[in-house]
């Protein structure tokens, strides 16, 4: 299924944003959106309740269409049908039919795909002790999120789109997933793309970043090249305003507490020996952006799109 | 369904059955609804093929139609519930069959499920249309056929006439038509709502206005024609089947009077006014029974019209928006 186009980096992208914007009725829930994902990452798409992350998956599953701008899964423009079979999606309710068995689950994907890969469909089915037998209503959260994989990983699909996948989980369910998901995901080499509230979550399974607020790209780029572009610093605030000096650097958010001052910065030179100076950690990076919407979006190289793009 | 062998260590999902595809999963998707409409169209045919029978003993040991029958002969509870019943026949399918095709999916979440396989919309929606319309005309065609054989025979026995909805709806051409002109108005009603509930409850109010408008529509399907016969003179037999539309007087030189000119107190007074209008004939405008396949097939082309319409409609607007 794999594209002929190369090397990795070099123009295997999985997904290709070029301005993309999305109008509902009552306004924009995304805008001027550019971002590109290589092939084989595992990205977590964060923002807060209404930042558009829904939207960017519903356009990237077409069952939305774009109001500008193009988007294109692995070279091949969204709303050609040519895409479908190289991509899957889990909606955040994992929606199946309830009086359908798991084996007919499971065959509706066979009928419906046609690269479908029944032997690790039901691999993942069976891994999870859930009956091929049982009717898809009588099973708990877990095991459907369970045949819900299934049915995406049986697709054998270049990306994966989830949509909080885990949101509604027990712990323990929510782990198992967890596991499945990299162990299927790393074992294929397939691209996913993955929203979700859980920092931790993000931290532990995810190598790219892809940060939305208010409709718009916050921060887009690999986890590692991301964290080192940020730096924490903590400094004296004699007046209780932060020092001018940080005016010189990006920052991202700033907050002052009695004489101190904390910062998340993207230093743009030396900074003052009198500040002390830390590594943060990518929880406190994506908080920051979070809580600081208008803070300067950023993206490292990998992640730009030919025009419109600000760099570190 | 199930076709799980624990032992087996390879596939053990298997494809059986006739079906793939899309169609396989509609038709899976919808088993207990085809299931229950199929059965209960068993019973209407068995039920008219019984009724035939039993009426067609019961004029052959009377003789007819050499002799009169005593009247009337057909008009039992039953024979007043297959009416009932095929006058429902695409009140119930519109709300039972057209309306959740859709909204179903789209309250469920499966439309999405669906559409985020390796199938566009269009084609899915193609897949639900083709059931849908199929088991409609599965039912309306073999119920439309056994009840114009059950009463053309013996329509002059029948307590209906052939202007009456329930037998020009429910024969010929127009119990197909129907069916299939409601299922797609509970389609479209369904799309557009997108909950169940909601599209079943509006479907079945808007099928009741199209069966009231209909009643309207009727006797328009065909020109009207007249007939000129000398007053107080029996109408010819020809005409015994003809649907009645209006009556009036008239001159010799063709103009006409209202049915009741002439009605005075008395008979002296009657001939009176008739002589002073110089009115000789009675006038009759009416439908003739043989413009009835014509009349049925206009009318079959109209809810067809309509149809293609409404399902038009529905998959221009499928492709889109999401749904």
């Amino acid at each position: 299924m794999s594209t002929a186009t190369g090397t990795p980096g070099a123009g295997e992208w999985a997904v290709r944003a070029d301005g993309i914007g999305k109008r509902y009725r009552r306004g924009w829930a995304l805008r001027e959106c550019s971002f590109r994902l290589p092939a084989g990452r595992i990205c977590g798409l964060v923002g807060p309740n209404g930042a558009g992350k829904s939207t960017l998956l519903g356009l990237m599953s077409r069952q939305l269409q774009p109001t500008e701008g193009e988007l294109r899964l692995f070279g091949t423009p969204v709303d050609d049908p040519a895409v479908m079979p190289r991509f899957a999606f889990l909606g955040q309710d994992k929606p199946l039919f309830k009086r359908f068995t798991v084996a007919e689950t499971l065959r509706m994907g066979g009928e419906l795909n046609p690269g479908w890969d029944m032997a690790a469909a039901e691999r993942i089915v069976r891994s999870g002790g859930v009956p091929l037998d049982a009717r898809v209503g009588t099973l708990s959260g877990g095991q459907r999120t369970r045949v819900g994989f299934a049915l995406a990983f049986g697709k054998r699909p270049d990306l994966l789109l989830l949509d909080e996948p885990m949101a509604d989980l027990d712990p323990l369910a929510r782990d198992e997933m967890g596991t499945l998901l990299m162990a299927e995901a790393v074992e294929r080499g397939t691209t996913v793309l993955m929203s979700s509230h859980q920092l931790t979550e993000v931290e532990d399974m995810c190598d790219f970043l892809l940060v939305l607020s208010g409709g718009r790209v916050r921060l887009a780029g690999s986890a590692d090249e991301l964290l080192p572009a940020h730096t924490l610093v903590t400094g004296l605030a004699p007046d209780g305003t932060p020092p001018p000096e940080l005016a010189a650097h990006t920052v991202v958010e700033v907050r002052t507490e009695g004489r101190q001052f904390q910062a998340l910065i993207r230093a743009s030179g030396p900074l003052p020996d009198a500040w002390s100076v830390d590594r943060p950690s990518l929880e406190e990076v994506l908080l920051a952006h979070l809580r600081s919407p208008d803070a300067p979006a950023l993206y490292v190289p990998d992640a730009r799109t030919a025009e419109g793009i600000t760099t570190p | 369904m199930t076709a799980t062998v624990p032992a087996a260590p390879a596939a053990t999902v298997s494809r059986t059955g006739l079906l793939r595809g899309l169609p396989w999963l509609v038709a899976r998707q919808h088993r207990a609804t085809a299931l229950g409409v199929l059965a209960a169209v068993a019973v209407g045919c068995a039920l008219l093929v019984q009724q035939r029978f039993a009426l067609v003993g019961l004029l052959d040991r009377a003789g007819w139609p050499a002799k009169e029958v005593p009247q009337p002969v057909v008009g039992g509870s039953v024979h007043g519930y297959l009416l009932l019943g095929l006058s429902a026949l695409p009140v119930a399918l519109a709300v039972f069959v057209g309306a959740p095709l859709i909204s179903g999916d789209q309250e469920q979440g499966t439309a999405q499920l669906v559409t985020t396989q390796s199938v566009t919309r269009r084609q899915w929606l193609l897949a639900k249309l083709t059931w849908c319309y199929s088991l409609a005309l599965l039912a309306a065609v073999p119920l439309g056929l056994l009840h114009t054989w059950y009463w053309e025979p013996h329509r002059s026995l029948m307590p209906h006439e052939w202007s009456e909805g329930a037998v020009f709806d429910n024969t010929g051409p127009m119990l197909p038509a129907f069916a299939l002109f409601l299922t797609a108005v509970g389609v479209t009603v369904g799309l557009l709502t997108r909950r169940v509930f909601v599209a079943m409850t509006a479907t079945f109010v808007l099928a009741l206005v199209v069966e009231m408008a209909w009643d309207r529509v009727r006797t328009h399907l065909a020109p009207s024609r007249m007939f000129t016969y000398p007053l107080d003179t029996e109408l010819p037999a020809r005409l015994s089947e003809a649907h009645e539309l209006d009556r009036w007087v008239g001159s010799a030189d063709g103009r006409l009077y209202g049915w009741g000119s002439c009605a005075e107190q008395t008979e002296a007074a009657s001939e009176a006014c008739l002589r002073e209008k110089g009115i000789v004939n009675d006038v009759i405008e009416y439908l003739g029974y043989d413009q009835m396949p014509a009349m049925q097939w206009t009318g079959a082309g109209i809810l067809l019209a309509g149809t293609v319409l409404l399902t038009a409609f529905v998959v221009v607007r499928v492709g889109r928006r999401p749904l």
